[in-house]
């Protein structure tokens, strides 16, 4: 009793510490990401000579503008149709082709595994300016030139990598004993994958969706390229921005930005469960 | 689980659906100029809402825009219809790509630029769609010094330099400004008007004794020159504060000076030296593709964007010049009306001689300007002998040209691989 109680103040202290500590890499870490995002939305919001001027204000003026001058934007809303289109049908191809060769990288040896890993990972190592003309010749001729497939494709090459190594480690981190338990009973290797070991994996499969999400918004040359009529946003927007004056760039950014951030907050859920295993 | 393969199918069966759409028949100009948003969005509802067809404006940065049409060209078939962009774009391509033009009925009023869209063939493989330059520009108050018999639309770099001169005995002040600083265009002041005007070339004739004289010209001039022009670089600050009365800039950089003070100041040619009267034209065009989807309606707008009007329209959505003889109208801003018609004396002059942007360097672009900058910095800055500084800079220029492989550009002759420095 003693003890403690000699003890606590010094403890209180510790945990004290601790705590402001804690509380101060969280508002780092917060701030970090939000005061960015904050200042585009502010220089989104304000009129031209305010976002040429300094200082900058806090508070945003409410000044249309710049907005305004996208919504008459000639094909901006084809452009961010096409692009959740692709984004989705890359996420969808990835996790498809992307997750059982996770899973039989982690549950069965098979000669050539090594190499096979490195493999994977060596399709990343190309720069796309690269590939894109003898992409574009062998889609031109095949007909999948300018579809949303075509370049869901592309995109889904590029996010192969990421879904294989995050499902890889996703099934690793699951003993193989619950599968052998539910072979035991009665459950075949497709149940036993689907009733088991699936809800499990969930959380993970939807990070690396927003992984092969983020890689298909975010990629431009390919999608210049390989598209004409049915454009992605970025292909659109990004290009025509690098020369564009200031308020528009903000305005711009602030337009490619947004629905990205909505798609992550829609599925913040699954992520944040999927730390939750990570942690045990 | 099923939700989730629900959404899935869903989104897969309207992505088909999407892909599957009929294609609109709008033509595709496939473009690297007016890239900027505000100019593409001018472009689209500006110039081309006009033509009748229907138009498809996609412009590009250089890589895509040229990945894209070697793919269509390989493949045999695309989608592009029309092609905008640099005369630099153009001359580094295969002329069989391109459809030849010359049956069109439309050209540019000027017969070098008519010259130059011929690529080396016999007929016009593209078409002169619009233009910048850079020009000279003078206060008013310099006027009155102009030596005697000298023609402010026609000057020779001597009249130049006695002009210089004048004001300079005159108000005690070097007021010739040079865009010299470090962000200042001097280098295409060499390889587009010192060289042209008097060596008739820029590569070949790098280190020549013709450039030697040049050189010396350009060291009278500097006699007269504001010594702080090492630090201009956007010339209309110096017009404007007066620092500078006769300068040399690019039309862009000179529009603010005739914007806020319109009545102040003067635009005209620069000047002729013995071998024509040496500019840099960027020199834009419209081309159509061997793999164009509907020639027909591809030559169509070629000859609806050299109309007159629709000339008029490309220049207020993005300052670049009319190609063909226009009336300028009067709510033109200011600065475009004085520089328009600088260029336009320019490049109808009988003496022009366009010294094009160079091409065909690749990345290497930075290091041919800057065999330019040095050898300016040692003979003009250092006072360095002019003969040797030349015979010690055409070594690095000989490497660039032999390790890119680019061909002359006007007004060079034209040769088989790199471009020799002789």
């Amino acid at each position: 009793m003693s003890d403690t109680a000699v003890l606590l103040p010094d403890q209180g202290q510790t945990r004290k510490t601790g705590r402001w500590l804690y509380a101060a890499s969280v508002t780092l870490l917060c701030a970090w990401v939000i005061v960015p995002l904050y200042f585009l939305l502010i220089n989104t919001l304000s009129a031209p000579e305010t976002v040429n001027s300094f200082p900058k204000s806090f508070v945003p003026e409410f000044d249309l503008g710049s907005l305004t001058f996208f919504a008459g934007f000639q094909g901006m809303l084809t452009a961010l149709k096409n692009s959740i289109v692709v984004a989705f049908l890359t996420m969808v191809m990835s996790i498809l082709i992307g997750a059982p060769a996770g899973y039989a990288l982690s549950r069965f040896e098979f000669r050539g595994k090594e190499a096979f890993r490195l493999l994977i990972l060596l399709t990343r190592a190309f720069p796309l300016p690269l590939l894109a003309l003898p992409l574009a010749v062998m889609f031109i001729r095949t007909g999948l030139d300018d579809t949303a497939f075509g370049l869901a494709l592309v995109h889904t090459t590029l996010a192969i990598p990421f879904a294989v190594l995050i499902t890889f480690s996703l099934f690793s981190g699951i003993p193989v004993e619950l599968e052998e338990a539910a072979w035991t009973l009665g459950c075949t290797r497709l149940t036993a994958f689907t009733k088991v070991v699936l809800p499990l994996i969930l959380p993970g499969i939807t990070a690396s969706a927003i992984f092969a999400f983020v890689i298909s918004w975010n990629e431009v040359f390919a999608a210049a390229v390989l598209t004409i009529e049915n454009r992605t946003l970025t292909a659109f927007l990004l290009q025509t921005l690098g020369e564009a004056p200031l308020h528009l760039k903000f305005a711009g950014g602030f337009i490619l930005v947004v629905p990205a951030l909505i798609f992550i907050f829609a599925v913040r859920k699954y992520l944040f469960a999927m730390w939750g295993i990570a942690n045990r | 689980m099923k939700s989730l393969n629900a959404l899935a199918s869903a989104v897969a069966a309207a992505a088909f659906v999407a892909s599957t759409a009929p294609l609109s028949a709008d033509v595709l100009f496939w473009s690297t100029q007016a890239r900027p948003v505000e100019e593409a969005q001018a472009m689209r509802e500006q110039v081309l809402s006009g033509f009748e067809g229907g138009v498809d404006y996609q412009p590009n940065e250089d890589g895509p825009w040229l990945t894209r049409l070697n793919a269509e060209l390989e493949a045999g078939s695309g989608s592009i219809d029309v092609l905008g962009a640099l005369h630099g774009n153009f001359s580094a391509m295969n002329p069989d790509a391109l459809t030849d033009l010359g049956d069109l009925g439309v050209a540019s009023s000027s017969e070098t630029f008519n010259g130059l869209a011929k690529l080396g063939t016999e007929t016009l493989q593209y078409v002169p769609w619009m233009q910048a330059s850079y020009i000279m520009a003078a206060s008013k108050e310099a006027l009155e010094y102009l030596p005697e018999g000298a023609d402010i639309n026609a000057l020779t770099y001597d009249q130049l330099i006695a002009w210089a001169k004048n004001v300079h005995d005159e108000t005690g002040d070097a007021k010739f400004g040079f865009p010299a600083g470090p962000k200042g265009l001097k280098h295409r002041f060499f390889q587009g008007y010192l060289y042209p005007s008097y060596t008739n070339g820029v590569v070949r004739t790098f280190a020549s004794d013709e450039a030697v004289v040049a050189w010396e010209k350009f060291r009278e001039l500097w006699q007269h020159t504001n010594p702080a022009s090492t630090n201009f670089s956007f010339m209309q600050e110096q017009l404007l504060n007066g620092d500078a009365w006769i300068v040399f800039d690019h039309t862009s950089r000179l529009a603010q000076a005739f914007n806020e003070r319109p009545d102040d100041f003067v635009a005209f040619p620069a000047p002729a030296g013995p071998t024509g009267r040496g500019f840099m034209p960027v020199l834009a065009g419209l081309a159509i593709p061997s793999t164009a989807p509907d020639p027909e309606a591809a030559k169509a707008l070629v000859a609806y964007m050299l109309k007159p009007e629709t000339q008029i329209a490309t220049l207020r959505a993005t300052n670049f010049f009319p190609v063909v003889n226009v009336d300028l109208p009067d709510d033109l801003p200011p600065s475009v009306k004085a520089s328009g018609a600088a260029v336009a004396k320019m490049s109808a002059s009988p003496d022009a001689n366009p010294g094009l942007l160079p091409a065909g360097l690749g990345d290497k672009g930075g290091d041919f300007n800057r065999v330019f900058v040095d050898s300016f910095e040692r003979i003009i800055l250092g006072g360095q002998d002019i003969r040797r500084v030349l015979d010690d800079q055409k070594g690095r220029l000989a490497a660039i040209m032999e390790e890119t492989g680019a061909p002359c550009w006007a007004p060079d002759a034209p040769s088989d691989g790199a471009c020799p420095v002789e």
